[in-house]
């Protein structure tokens, strides 16, 4: 049973990180970029969630706080994803030589990364606010046991989010127009593409993504603080990579697998050592199979 | 190796009498800063300062070799400056147990000293070997994220160990016949680091600081003219041919493989020594702690390399001084009373963030206007252009 | 077929003023001079081709047409409008489409998920379907494999894809960039039928075509570049006559 429970915890952590995953994995599909600044536009969505739910009510009032409170974030993230993209990645495309293309936007996103994170330390404080719970009580399920309705409701929204995501890429125009721009970005412009436009659009998308799974993260933590991009980034980022960056669909399985991975590590003797896991894995991944799991491609070479 | 003609475009003298009295001057400026500095300088907050600006002067350098030279991009860094710091503290400290303890003597770091930073030298040069193999294979983000995972590793291993019973490493060992024995036996053993406390010496008694001004500031000037000598011999400019066209530069006879894996080496060792006289820094604290090998340590000595301008030594240097003395005087300006009584109202005030936050904007500015960096590859007093760096 | 898209006017064919004209077009890369300079006219309904050696610019010129590339010199007009400053977008949009070399289908995309991409600036789902059936009625082959991804196709099959993908936005003048291109004979057959079919139904064509026989066979005028100019150019006819280009492109 406790292997069971430890199962379900991990497929909640891991679709929440997994909604993470999925913004480096789109904007890594459209840019050619690991965007480094992407876990602190989650760190900034649930920040801006917890205050859209506390302004409009809270645990008092869960149902209308948390939905437009999660709208809220959404907006607020991707306003920040498109507004780092502008600033910070635009202006260098299609510039530079040699060795510096590849490196210049690599120091501009840490550098938003950094920057990103030490404003919401000078603007929130680094200590620990806690977050409202919306959700009480537990669930009984049969065979899985006991589960609590936060994470039944994580669970069930981020499936939910993933197979609406799955159907955008697939059939709507904004999701062809990604897709084509990812394989091909010359050809996708023959098509009449606005690539800047789909790449804006990308980074909102992605970054909504990460704040319903910043609001989410906080329902099951019950905190924020400005480091909390670190540990969920570095996971969701170790998640793309294992599914095979640039892909969707790795992106989900990835976080399934790193939250279940980390669940598991905890029932050993050395459960402080997940993080330590996540990157070995990374490592390992990078070595042997640098396109993950799903990806088909190899690891373009400069 | 193309290193014949290294001579016209070297821009010291290369007569051997010029290199002795070069060498000669430098280390006897630091044998009498050793004497005189706690006597010219009383504040011993300034004179840490200087030390620091020392020991950054190699971290910067060091990492200039892979991010500058090679063109490589490394964000771990701190990983070897922290296996450099852990392996000197952990041998100086027991080479001072050894020699009977007491005073930290300028006459015993000549012992202390060499052994314990050969030891880190030879520790994080090995950790570079391993750490350069994925080069081979993985480039820009990629290889860049390998780093950052290769030093978080190193971090979060000493700082997750859960500190338990003592129990010695001798006794650990002595059972550590099976896997599971070893296994645990390792795991004291990096458990004897302290964890997220640090580590202060095999009884807590501190880390013994031998590193005085004579190492600090003498290896700052001897590793500053290798790293120079470096950069305009042969080997330089392959590594800088590679750097720019590496198909061009194998056709011509440079083996990628070799020069990507030796830059990775040479810039290890170099943070191993930067790391381990950070760790016996005689104006420092006796304590070495994960945190202190933290991202934001890469961070600061990735900002050190560009603010510069990657591929200058002169560059590298005055953004390891740069880095430094902001660090430095945000510290001083915290305690002022009227950034005290301000944070007495905003409770969020935090000066370090704000360095952050400047030193991003400023890096994000730099790399949109002048991705090169303020010196470019130029180089300070240099007299001749160095020879453009395609190997066609 | 339908080519004019119902939502762009129509324009007669008969006013005589060239449909696209570049006018001392000059492209450079990195120091080095791709284009020196180049003056060509294409006028509604015809097929002119673009022949010469590798590197001589043909490819360039097309895609600085496209404005894939920026221009250094020169201005580039169609339809009487001055266009050098516009973005491939645009282009598109008025009704040039380039089929480039190497096809660049998408392979990750089924082949109709690749058409449907070509028709991005016209959604009209009715519009779209009656270019799909235009399309699979030029390339049968296409029609057996709409579910397949595009990778999955031979080079001809890609080819067929790609110049389908370019008609699916009912162009009105349509670049070609090398279909014959590492195509099995009997697939370059068909292409060039199709080519034919396309300008019959009113088509404008500029093709860049290495396989100079064929080029000169299927086109109406053709210009020879050497070394980013133009060095000669006639009727088609005539140059496949003339001694200098039989020797030089045509094997004696």
């Amino acid at each position: 049973m406790k292997l069971l429970e430890a199962l379900m915890t991990g497929l909640t952590q891991g679709a929440m990180v997994a909604l993470v995953a999925l913004g480096y994995t789109m904007v890594y599909g459209v840019l050619k970029l690991i965007n480094f600044a992407h876990s602190e536009v989650f760190m900034m969505g649930a920040y801006i969630g917890l205050f859209a739910i506390l302004g409009l009510g809270g645990a008092g009032n869960p149902v209308i706080a948390g939905v437009a409170g999660t709208v809220i974030a959404m907006i607020g993230s991707s306003l920040i994803g498109i507004t780092v993209e502008r600033v910070a990645y635009r202006p260098l495309r299609g510039r530079g030589k040699g060795a510096l293309t590849r490196i210049t936007p690599l120091v501009t996103a840490l550098g938003v990364s950094v920057l990103l994170q030490n404003l919401a330390q000078l603007l929130f404080s680094a200590r620990f606010r806690p977050y409202p719970q919306l959700f009480t009580g537990t669930l009984h399920l049969p065979v899985v046991g006991g589960l609590s309705t936060s994470r039944a409701f994580i669970l069930v929204a981020s499936i939910v989010i993933m197979v609406g995501l799955e159907l955008l890429v697939q059939r709507t125009w904004f999701g062809k127009a990604m897709r084509a721009l990812s394989t091909n970005e010359e050809a996708a412009r023959l098509m009449g593409i606005r690539t800047s436009r789909v790449i804006a659009m990308t980074f909102a998308l992605g970054s909504s993504l990460a704040a319903i799974g910043a609001v989410l993260f906080c329902l099951d933590q019950s905190q924020a603080y400005p480091t909390m991009g670190v540990v969920i980034g570095t996971r969701a980022f170790v998640a793309a990579v294992l599914g095979g960056i640039g892909n969707i669909k790795g992106a989900m399985l990835g976080g399934l697998l790193i939250g279940v991975l980390g669940e598991m590590v905890k029932l050993t003797d050395y459960s402080g050592g997940v993080d330590v896991l996540v990157f070995v894995v990374l490592i390992v991944v990078l070595l042997l199979r640098p396109a993950g799991l799903l990806g088909t491609s190899r690891v373009e070479k400069v | 190796m193309a290193g014949a003609q290294a001579g016209s475009t070297r821009p010291m003298g290369s007569g051997l009498l010029k290199q002795i009295a070069l060498f000669g001057g430098g280390l006897l400026v630091a044998l009498l800063l050793d004497f005189t500095l706690d006597k010219a300088i009383s504040d011993s907050s300034i004179r840490q300062l200087l030390m620091m600006a020392a020991c950054n002067i190699l971290v910067a350098l060091s990492l200039n070799v892979i991010n500058g030279m090679a063109g490589q991009f490394s964000i771990g860094h701190a990983g070897f400056l922290g296996l450099g710091g852990y392996s000197a503290a952990v041998v100086s400290a027991n080479l001072h147990e050894a020699l009977g303890g007491g005073e930290a003597t300028f006459g015993k770091s000549f012992i202390v000293v060499p052994v314990s930073l050969l030891v880190a030298a030879l520790l994080s040069g090995i950790a570079g070997l391993f750490v350069g193999l994925p080069s081979l294979r993985l480039k820009g983000d990629y290889l860049a994220i390998v780093t950052l995972g290769f030093s978080e590793i190193f971090r979060l291993v000493i700082a997750t160990a859960q500190i338990g019973d003592k129990e010695t490493i001798a006794h650990a060992w002595s059972s550590a016949g099976s896997p599971r024995g070893f296994v645990h036996a390792i795991s004291v053993m990096i458990t004897s680091l302290g964890g997220q406390n640090g580590y202060a010496g095999p009884k807590d008694a501190g880390v013994p600081l031998y590193a005085g001004p004579f190492w600090v500031v003498g290896l700052a000037f001897v590793l500053g003219v290798v790293a120079w000598r470096l950069k305009f011999s042969g080997w330089g400019r392959a590594l800088r041919a590679l750097r720019e066209d590496e198909i061009a530069a194998a056709a011509v006879g440079v083996d990628p493989t070799r020069y990507k894996v030796t830059s990775f080496v040479i810039s290890a060792v170099g943070a191993g020594i930067a790391g381990g006289l950070m760790a016996m820094n005689r104006d420092g604290t006796p304590i070495v702690q994960p945190d202190s090998y933290n991202f934001q340590a890469s961070f600061d000595a990735i900002t050190m390399v560009i603010l510069g301008g990657s591929g200058s030594v002169t560059g590298a240097a005055i953004g390891g001084v740069f880095v430094t003395f902001t660090v430095k005087a945000i510290e001083l300006l915290q305690s002022t009373s009227a950034v005290q009584a301000l944070k007495q109202r905003f409770e969020s005030l935090d000066l370090n963030a704000l360095r952050m936050i400047i030193y991003a904007a400023v890096l994000i500015a730099l790399m949109i206007v002048r991705p090169e960096g303020l010196l470019g590859e130029r180089e300070l007093f240099q007299k001749k252009a160095p020879s453009p760096a395609k190997a066609k | 077929m339908r080519t004019a898209h119902p939502t762009r006017p129509r324009r007669t064919s008969a006013d005589g003023k060239p449909l696209l004209s570049l006018e001392d077009v000059q492209v450079s890369y990195g120091g080095i001079k791709a284009l020196r300079g180049v003056s060509l006219e294409v006028r509604s309904g015809e097929i002119v081709a673009m022949i010469g050696a590798n590197g001589a610019g043909k490819t360039t010129t097309l895609k600085t047409v496209m404005r894939l590339l920026p221009l250094s010199h020169g201005t580039i007009t169609y339809a009487g409008e001055m266009v050098s400053g516009l973005g491939p977008e645009e282009l598109v949009s008025r009704g040039v489409s380039l089929v480039p070399e190497g096809r660049a289908i998408f392979p990750n995309l089924t082949v109709r998920e690749n058409l449907e991409v070509g028709a991005y600036l016209h959604k009209d789902a009715k519009t779209m379907r009656e270019t799909i059936e235009d399309v699979t009625a030029l390339f049968p082959r296409l029609g057996e494999r709409m579910k397949q991804e595009g990778g999955t196709l031979s080079g001809g099959e890609q080819q067929m894809l790609a110049i389908g993908r370019a008609m699916m936005a009912r162009p009105e003048l349509l670049l070609l960039d090398e279909p014959s291109l590492g195509i099995a004979p009997k697939l370059v057959q068909q292409i060039f039928a199709a080519i034919r079919r396309i300008a019959e139904a009113g088509v404008t064509i500029l093709l860049v075509e290495q396989n100079t026989r064929l080029a000169l066979q299927v086109s109406h005028r053709a210009y020879v570049l050497r070394t980013g100019e133009i060095a000669l150019s006639g009727s088609s006819a005539e140059l496949a006559a003339n001694q200098e280009v039989q020797a030089a492109y045509l094997g004696g």
